[in-house]
């Protein structure tokens, strides 16, 4: 059912004067004749065929762009593989995961060993550990506080045996190393601590 | 022979030199001679002399008088004496090696009594005694008797554990009484579980140092 008023549908067929029309529908005969105006200037719509021959004449896009494209476009993978080297695949990876690890451990020869060396010292600026294996110099072995806890560690490959030593708090205070376990007189008045390094390789 | 006597007369001022060079700026200038003529004196005595260098250097670190380094050294100087004449009245054949007599030295420091130490020397004849005294010490220091805390580590010897394993054995001895139980339980119970004792945990994975050992140190007494 149209809603146009019959009389314009008169007045656009020619069949009575636009001046016979009220003012409104007079208004809407004007729209209606810039329409039609509009889509007779419209241009014409190309054919499937020539949209087709003018991609084809199009140059190629750079292969860069090709290449970001392919990689960028989502595309469904699928991976056939036999269950056996599933298996074999998993095991080399589970060996490449655990071999770094074993060899990350520092070079340590036969007669070598790792101490672990840790001191709460709260407020301290710096901790080293001195004893028989460095000569007693001070500052060669620091300890590290990274989380600044006030704990202080270390983890040093030492001759194995038995040395003794002690900690030096802020480069001049001399610690005796409470969790060391063995002590021995220092033949200054007071004790040094006793370490026994294990070889590391038994 | 001649090649030897050469050897010789070069050698010693090298050393003596190099001993001057060790101590310089690490102790006190007017203890070096003192030093110099005690490590002569032990090197003369068939006795290790880097303890006693060891000792010097260690004092000079710690900003101990000229005077109380001396003494240490000298102290020391008997003490490497006393250990020397332990071991040969223990039946070891001389001269003894620099490294057992420093193993002495370390177990008479931590206590045990020279019948204790004999009765070691004396068992284990030919074999590496520095673990085996270590972990009788470590034992009196928990305030085991050092005949039984003997008693327990030569049985484990015979039962096959060496080295580091006989720190093993005192561990966990010592971690029995800890549990609650008396020495002599703890002493039974590790007995009668013997050669069969825990190993301690691997060591950690992370970021390690390397000590910087000194060139011609032999600054730690020898794990045997």
């Amino acid at each position: 059912m149209s809603t146009i008023d019959p009389r314009i549908h008169q007045v656009l067929d020619g069949e009575i004067q636009r001046e016979a029309l009220p003012p409104e529908l007079r208004r809407q005969v004007e729209l209606l004749e810039a329409a039609a105006a509009l889509l007779a200037a419209a241009p014409k719509a190309e054919s499937v065929e020539q949209r087709v021959m003018a991609a084809l004449r199009r140059p190629a896009a750079p292969r860069r762009s090709r290449l970001v494209w392919w990689l960028v476009t989502p595309r469904a993978i699928v991976l056939r593989m036999r269950p056996v080297w599933t298996l074999a695949l998993a095991a080399g990876l589970a060996l490449l995961t655990l071999l770094p690890a074993r060899v990350s451990r520092p070079d340590v020869g036969e007669e070598e060993g790792i101490a672990q060396f840790v001191a709460r010292f709260p407020g301290a600026r710096s901790v080293a550990v001195v004893g028989s294996f460095n000569d007693w110099r001070a500052g060669s072995i620091a300890l590290e506080d990274r989380d600044h806890d006030g704990v202080w560690r270390g983890v040093v490959v030492l001759p194995t045996g038995a040395h003794e030593y002690m900690f030096v708090v802020d480069g001049e205070r001399w610690v005796a190393d409470p969790l060391a376990g063995r002590y021995v007189a220092d033949d200054f008045g007071r004790e040094n601590s006793l370490l026994i390094v294990r070889p590391v390789l038994q | 022979m001649k090649l030897a006597l050469l050897v010789l007369c070069v050698a010693s001022p090298l050393a003596a030199q190099s001993l001057r060079t060790r101590l310089e700026g690490r102790v006190p200038a007017a203890s070096i001679p003192v030093i110099d003529s005690l490590v002569q004196v032990a090197a003369r005595e068939s006795l290790p002399t880097d303890p006693l260098v060891q000792k010097a250097v260690e004092g000079g670190a710690k900003h101990v008088s000229s005077e109380r380094i001396v003494k240490a050294v000298e102290l020391n100087l008997d003490q490497l004496r006393r250990a020397q004449e332990l071991l040969r009245r223990a039946g070891d054949t001389p001269p003894a090696t620099p490294a057992e007599v420093i193993t002495v030295v370390s177990a008479r420091k931590r206590g045990l009594a020279d019948s204790v130490i004999a009765r070691i020397v004396a068992a284990l004849p030919g074999e590496p005694r520095g673990t085996a005294l270590h972990a009788v010490a470590d034992l009196v220091a928990h305030h085991f008797s050092g005949d039984s805390a003997a008693d327990l580590i030569l049985e484990a010897v015979h039962q096959g554990l060496r080295g580091v394993r006989l720190l093993d054995v005192s561990s966990a001895a010592i971690q029995e009484t800890q549990r609650g139980h008396t020495h002599a339980e703890a002493l039974a119970r590790i007995r009668s579980e013997l050669p069969n004792v825990p190993a301690p945990p691997p060591p950690p994975r992370t970021t390690v140092q390397r000590a910087r050992r000194p060139v011609a140190s032999g600054g730690q007494q020898p794990l045997h």
